[in-house]
């Protein structure tokens, strides 16, 4: 029985030799850690400066940094069992560092922090009450490891993550049983040499393996999420993109050096979970073996040996991977800037992705469809033209502007903004927004369209713009900024929103499911908005699969203009899944699922549940005798 | 291998045609202007031909300075050098005057190869090759999808109608007409487009190349087509429907 | 210089159809000018093929005959129209804008310092021809200035072929003077395209199945029209997806682009994907049962009806017309 007043023992004292042994193995242990660490330290500082890293927004930064590493608020909403159980490792950690400084500090005979003294009391009970939930939470997450074996980690056993655990268990245990014993036994002596070499094993260890993420992974979180997705402009007339090693910047070796292996990222990855070659945690791996094998000054290709070249086109853009990242490691940068070395350079041949270029080198649009076809919308739809004067500039884009459905959701929106008295107008030419050549990598065809554009907008004096889809909306507010001042702009959800109160609440109790598009959820964090609206609509039913955890329907990053899939289809999966909830309709946001689901639900066959944006579920309750 | 090719800038294929105010041509202002769709071919088949055999591309073009774009997407596309015809009444020359004026350019050059697209997306005449070819007194062949090197000249497959082809063989130096869809283009990228600044660009007056421009056909004005496009809806049971159908398809729309 | 010179050419031995159409054109040129209207055949062995075009109204028939000339090449066919132009003189000499004659008669146009006015689609009081410009989005209205012949070819279909008025012509030869060394091209047989996998890419006739054809067991009803028409069979997405027809046949913007003179849409509602895949195509007909299906917006022709109904009878229709 634990008498609760035990204290935590200590061994009386070290003999001379005993202390210039402690001494040495420090030294050896602190030697191989440096050894290693620095020659990652200097791959990482040898690689190419970030031209475009800003230190602000620092609030932001150190919010995140308390957040996600110090709160681990990401590692354990997103995963919560094994991230809670890692949260009290880590936490265990912290909590010891006094401890460990003052084992070593006995050791050399000038311990200070007395046991029996107030505060050592207090402090060792409280490490005591971690050690213990560190133990458990680290056995459990060996169980999960070695037994449930879920298949995120990989195929092979790690036995090096498996060695880890049992020092940091025995760290615990050697810690937690030194309140049993007392001072002058024997066994005393035994558990602080055992801990002690515990720890000196440890250390040496931490940068040969995806442990170097203790040190480094608190840096990775507060010098990244700048923003999400953040694309960096390219560095002068000779950056191209991610070609060979000289293109990684120091901020990407950091992040490549800070993976945990976890497989958050694959795990909610639309192309992982159907059958693709994309993985986004190989992609990063690859990259760190890369690095390790070849260093940032390797002319190399990065694509080839560690990654093929297909893997990074396969990629949806959907950002679930950089969004469930505990380290700070930002996938969708790394994956655009993969493209950008094929595409800038001409190496990647695709068939698809070639005709889709040279069309929209000549043309107006995405699809390659003559500009007159847009402007007989116009006129048909009866749609205003912008003359500088109207508040809002209704952006078309090329979904409302050409595809049949698209256009429909425009009409609508349109008579909804009609009835609430919104003065608004379109632009007479509009040429695509970029959003697909800018995920492709296509800086060169993006550049011609964003300037295009935003030659005509000045000229139009544009200074609001409102938009059916997410795509335009992040590539008009964010990717633009390269190339000028973009107008403000936001998505009809939030439009509709401001508007709830002014619009009708239509009484039925119709069940619709709603899909949070990937660059209206995680892009954009607009998440309530587009639900205020379904709710006026009818009842509102989530996915399974919701808010920010929300399944691309796999059009994005301009893979709805390329050639089929392989494996299964991402739209297909994502449809089963709405189906799935029984829900009598499906609600979406944005054109693009909308066009996905439209074949993925026509298989279903007959039951399929009904498909409509918020525009269309919005402009079915206006009062019928409303002409506009 | 040397290989010229000549390339137009015309009007994109899908600006807004609007009459001029003499009805002698169409707006030219707010248009956009893009490479010739089959002269790209052209100029894909020559740098396939480069890339296997080596030696240089030269692209040739006629037109007013507007055309600047258009040479700098061939040069980034591959192209080694550029030769630019300053020319402001391209539009007042007919077929043969154009022609004269390319053959200038081309004979001081004396390429293994001049390939030109097979017609214009604006005027679709499909002469100016053959007529270069006349001029230079060099064999040629025309609706060419494929150009093979061989040890005593080229051999090419032309297209026939009606899902034929055939292979020609003939010497260098000769003049070929490339039809569309022979190869897979290659994109603009980045890195082209950097890479062509460095590029030679050689500018003549149309005046230096001193040829005969006075046109023997002339465009005497242009007019819009009665019948705009517009679905005909045909009524009917199915059989007459059917009946009616057939009927426009032969005699209107002749596709039968 | 007078006359005008018709040149025919010839299909399998044969007429072609179009060299009739150019006769047509002749004899409409001839009434505006008051010119007399002739024709001239080129080969190796040409007597069959004079005496075919010498049953129509014509003022003479000549056969250019000479054995360089039994394949057809630019050198060949240019010398001898040259040589025999030198002699004849004509004001006016016609083509069917095929293209054999693209190949050669800009050459032989530039050898009598003229330029050719090719594809026209109608001739004018003047004499004017008209012909398309911008790809058919403008009409352009030409006259010949030079001193010389007047070279001029017409688009087929342009002039109807059953216009062409009978009659009786003499026919005599002409034999050029034609070196081998001056032939400086060698073709070879013709022959067709390897057609292992589906290319509908290159068809120039296309029946697309959509999901109004309800059931996989009534493909063969549009299979049996596709043959009528000596057309490709290709489906839109949902069908490629079921199964009913393999992956290559898919026409849409990932599948394959098509370009074809005819496209038949067969229940198929119009989507995006779609469309961005037919739009090269010249002649679209859509037949489905909903009127308001987008596809009729991109039709030239459409037709509203039960497709159980309307695909049967237009194989038949097709069939009766063939005849």
């Amino acid at each position: 029985m634990l008498p609760l007043n035990a204290t935590l023992a200590e061994p009386l004292s070290f003999s001379l030799a005993e202390k210039l042994l402690l001494v040495v193995l420090v030294a050896a242990s602190a030697a191989g850690f440096w050894l290693r660490f620095r020659v990652v330290l200097g791959k990482i500082l040898q690689s190419k400066k970030d031209s475009s890293f800003r230190l602000s927004p620092i609030g932001k930064r150190i919010w995140d940094f308390v957040w996600e590493v110090a709160l681990q608020a990401k590692v354990i909403r997103q995963r919560p069992l094994p991230g809670l159980a890692h949260a009290l490792v880590f936490w265990g950690f912290c909590a010891f560092v006094l401890v460990t400084l003052n084992h070593f500090a006995v050791g050399l005979g000038i311990g200070f922090l007395s046991p029996v003294g107030f505060f050592g009391r207090f402090y060792f009970d409280f490490a005591a009450v971690f050690a213990l939930a560190c133990a458990v939470g680290i056995f459990g997450l060996f169980v999960r490891r070695f037994l449930v074996r879920p298949k995120w980690l990989g195929q092979q056993l790690s036995y090096q993550s498996g060695f880890i655990a049992f020092l940091i268990f025995l760290l615990m245990v050697t810690y937690l049983a030194s309140f049993f014993v007392a001072d002058a036994d024997p066994a005393t002596r035994v558990l602080w040499w055992v801990h002690t070499l515990a720890l000196l094993t440890f250390l040496p260890i931490i940068p040969h393996t995806k442990h170097l993420h203790l040190v480094l992974s608190p840096a990775t979180v507060f010098l990244s999420h700048g923003s999400f997705s953040q694309i960096p402009p390219l560095a002068g007339d000779e950056d191209f993109g991610l070609i060979a090693g000289t293109d990684l910047t120091r901020l990407v070796s950091l992040q490549a050096f800070s993976c945990v292996e976890c497989g958050r990222c694959t795990e909610h990855c639309p192309a992982a979970n159907t059958g693709k070659l994309l993985n986004p945690k190989e992609i990063i791996l690859g990259l760190r073996s890369y690095l390790n094998d070849l260093g940032p000054a390797s002319e190399e290709p990065l694509l080839g040996k560690y990654n093929p070249q297909e893997a990074p086109f396969q990629c949806t853009t959907c950002g679930a991977c950089e969004f469930q990242c505990p380290v700070g490691i930002e996938h969708l940068p790394i994956l655009v800037g993969l493209r950008r070395g094929a595409v800038n350079t001409g190496a990647w041949e695709d068939d698809y992705g070639s005709k889709f270029f040279l069309a929209l080198e000549r043309g107006a649009n995405a699809h390659g469809l003559p500009a007159s076809e847009r402007d007989k919308f116009i006129e048909k739809a009866g749609l205003p033209i912008f003359d500088g004067t109207q508040e809002f500039c209704l952006w078309l884009g090329c979904m409302g502007g050409y595809d049949p459905k698209g256009r429909e959701i425009i009409a609508d929106f349109a008579r909804v903004m009609n009835y609430l008295g919104t003065s608004y107008g379109v632009l007479r030419k509009e040429k695509c927004c970029g959003d697909p050549v800018r995920r492709l990598g296509n800086d060169l065809v993006f550049q011609q369209l964003a300037e295009s554009n935003l030659e005509v907008f000045e000229q139009s004096k544009v200074k609001k713009v409102v938009s059916i889809c997410p795509h335009c909306v992040r590539t008009l507010q964010e990717d633009w900024k390269e190339y000028g001042t973009p107008p403000a702009i936001e998505h009809h959800s939030e439009f509709l929103a401001r508007f709830a109160n002014k619009l009708p609440h239509q009484q039925n109790q119709e069940s619709i499911v709603y899909h949070d598009p990937c660059y209206l959820g995680r892009y954009r964090n607009v998440y309530k908005q587009p639900r205020t609206v379904v709710k006026l609509a009818g009842k509102l039913v989530e996915a399974p699969r919701n808010h920010e955890r929300s399944f691309c329907c796999g059009a994005g990053g301009g893979l709805v203009f390329l050639g089929e899939e392989t494996g299964e289809r991402v739209g297909q999966v994502r449809a089963a899944e709405l189906v799935a909830t029984g829900a009598t309709t499906v609600g979406t946001a944005c054109p693009f699922c909308n066009s996905i689901f439209r074949d993925a639900l026509a298989e279903t066959g007959e039951a399929a549940p009904q498909l409509f944006d918020i525009a269309q579920l919005t402009a079915r309750g206006l009062p019928k005798n409303d002409l506009s | 291998m040397k290989i010229i090719v000549a390339i137009k800038q015309v009007p994109e294929r899908d600006a807004q045609i609007r009459i001029d105010a003499q009805a002698k041509w169409i707006e030219e202002s707010g248009l956009q202007y893009a490479l010739n769709e089959s002269d790209a071919y052209a100029l894909e088949e020559a740098l396939q031909l480069k890339e296997k055999h080596g030696g240089e591309v030269v692209v040739l073009t006629a037109g007013p300075e507007r055309v600047g774009p258009t040479i700098r997407e061939a040069l980034a596309k591959g192209a080694d050098r550029a030769i630019h015809i300053n020319c402001a009444d391209l539009g007042a020359r007919d077929a043969l005057g154009v022609a004269r004026l390319l053959a200038a350019a081309v004979k001081p050059e004396n390429p293994d190869l001049v390939l030109t697209g097979l017609q214009s997306d604006d005027l679709g005449q499909g002469q100016t090759g053959v007529i270069l070819a006349e001029l230079l007194d060099l064999p040629h062949s025309s609706l060419i999808l494929h150009v093979d090197k061989t040890d005593s000249g080229l051999t090419v497959k032309r297209e026939l109608e009606e899902g034929w082809f055939k292979l020609i063989e003939l010497p260098t130096p000769a003049v070929l007409t490339i039809q569309s869809g022979g190869n897979k283009l290659r994109y603009a990228t980045l890195m082209g487009i950097k890479r062509a600044k460095a590029k030679e660009v050689r500018t003549v007056t149309a005046a230096e190349l001193a040829v005969d421009a006075a046109p023997v056909v002339i465009l005497e004005r242009v007019a819009l087509p009665q019948k705009q496009k517009s679905t005909q809806m045909i009524p009917g049971n199915p059989k007459e429907a059917a009946a009616a159908l057939v009927e426009k398809l032969k005699f209107e729309a002749r596709v039968l | 210089m007078s006359g005008i010179w018709v040149v025919i050419e010839e299909r399998d031995g044969h007429v072609s159809r179009s060299s009739w159409e150019a006769v047509a054109a002749g004899q409409k040129l001839a009434a505006l000018t008051g010119q007399a209207v002739n024709a001239v055949v080129i080969g190796a062995k040409t007597e069959g093929l004079a005496a075919e075009v010498a049953t129509k109204a014509l003022g003479k028939v000549v056969r250019i005959e000479h054995p360089l000339l039994a394949a057809y090449t630019a050198d060949g066919f240019t010398l001898a129209l040259q040589q025999f132009f030198a002699v004849e003189k004509p004001e006016y000499a016609v083509f069917p804008h095929t293209y054999q004659v693209r190949d050669y008669a800009p050459k032989l146009a530039t050898r009598f310092g003229q330029a050719l006015i090719g594809d026209v689609t109608a001739i004018a009081d003047g004499p004017v021809f008209i012909r398309q410009l911008m790809q058919g989005r403008l009409n352009g209205s030409y006259r010949h200035t030079g001193n010389g012949p007047c070279f001029v070819s017409v688009q087929a279909g342009a002039f109807r072929a059953d216009e062409a008025q009978a009659g009786a012509a003499p026919v005599s030869v002409f034999t050029p003077t034609i070196e081998p060394a001056q032939i400086r091209t060698k073709p070879g047989e013709r022959f067709r395209g390897t057609a292992q996998t589906v290319d509908l890419g290159a068809a120039q006739r296309i029946v697309g199945v959509g999901r109004g054809i309800k059931d996989a067991a009534n493909i063969p009803l549009a299979q049996e029209l596709a043959t009528a028409l000596g057309a490709e069979l290709g489906a839109s997405r949902p069908i490629c997806d079921n199964g009913w027809l393999p992956m290559e046949r898919q026409i849409g913007s990932s599948g394959q682009t098509i370009a074809p003179r005819l496209y038949l849409a067969l229940g198929i509602s119009g989507a995006i994907q779609h469309l961005v895949g037919i739009k090269g195509s010249q002649c679209v007909v859509a037949v489905n049962k909903d009127p308001d299906a987008p596809i009729f917006e991109v039709a030239d022709y459409g037709i509203v009806g039960d497709l159980m109904e309307v695909v049967p009878a237009l194989t038949e229709a097709v069939k009766a017309a063939q005849q």
